[in-house]
């Protein structure tokens, strides 16, 4: 499962990375794209705004395949206060922006790719591909919230895979 | 102005002998190490950043007694000479006070890590003269 929420991950990441280069974030005194997880930074109370955040939510496993079955739940909250220079008033409009990036990232085709092991990454420097996909849905979008001038939504996107023999 | 520059000081060297008087303390700030350009591994929670303590002082609870809500973690409130804040924030090249506190992992006091909530600044002429921490104990010890 792990495998497969580190390569839906980084594969959003990329996409979203080539749609609007300018969306990035500063994680520890680096600049980073602009799309983090949540379980994977430091806690902090801080709540990135103008960046995609990922939560991983529900999960369920079927048993009944060969390969077990395994649909994630991947949570995406996104916020912007809007431009403080136009004095917020662009908020709107850059919340239907990072809307049609995560359209077009998610929706682009293919809608799926190979599974890699990130974890062999940290001993031999690469990923290893795996012997099976991570393929997902369409995104579902939720309402946007408005508090004070902080305009806010989740999307939520059904990620499946296969999970392997010896797979953690 | 030399009026006003002298008071800028005066109003942050006041707040420092306050809160030495006060029983003026030392806690710990934990800060994680800058993170590796381009390294997937530490996006993905495998590569795990190494931390530094950094003395921080003087520093006074406003309250001996922590803010307790049923089942919520306990609150505390600490505040922090703004002299010795803005020294850390030079030596360590960060841009402010809030970066530094946003880019935190948290307080090191008495053998227990406090997560910074919220960081405040008391002003003077435009000028900080101390900081306010809101700070909450671990979830592991609600009870």
């Amino acid at each position: 499962m792990q495998n497969a929420k580190d390569t839906f991950y980084l594969t959003l990441q990329s996409r979203l990375a080539v749609l609007n280069p300018a969306r990035t974030i500063v994680v520890r005194g680096v600049v980073r794209p602009g799309t983090l997880v949540e379980e994977n930074e430091l806690p902090s109370a801080w709540v990135p705004i103008d960046a995609f955040c990922l939560q991983w939510t529900e999960l369920q496993v079927n048993s009944a395949e060969p390969l077990p079955l395994v649909v994630m739940e991947c949570s995406i909250q996104y916020a912007t206060d809007g431009t403080s220079g136009n004095g917020g008033m662009d908020r709107g409009r850059l919340l239907a922006a990072m809307d049609a990036e995560l359209t077009a990232a998610i929706g682009a085709e293919p809608h799926a790719v190979a599974k890699m092991n990130y974890s062999a990454a940290k001993a031999s420097g690469a990923p290893m591909a795996m012997g099976t996909n991570v393929f997902w849905a369409d995104p579902v979008f939720g309402a946007t919230t408005a508090v004070d001038k902080r305009l806010a939504r989740t999307t939520t996107v059904q990620v499946f895979a296969y999970q392997e023999a010896g797979e953690l | 102005m030399s009026d006003l520059v002298s008071a800028t000081g005066t109003a942050a060297r006041a707040a420092d002998v306050l809160l030495r008087a006060m029983g003026g303390r030392t806690v710990m700030l934990r800060m994680p190490a800058p993170a590796v350009p381009a390294d997937a591994t530490e996006q993905l929670g495998i590569a795990t950043p190494t931390f530094h303590d950094i003395p921080l002082g003087p520093v006074v609870y406003r309250k001996a007694r922590a803010t307790v809500d049923n089942g919520k973690a306990a609150k505390w409130e600490l505040l922090v000479s703004a002299s010795a804040v803005e020294s850390l924030v030079g030596s360590l090249t960060y841009a402010s006070a809030s970066v530094l506190f946003a880019e935190a992992h948290g307080v090191l006091s008495d053998d227990e890590l406090l997560e910074i909530e919220s960081a405040t600044q008391e002003q003077v002429f435009g000028q900080p003269y101390v900081y306010r921490l809101g700070l909450r104990a671990p979830l592991a010890q609600v009870v």
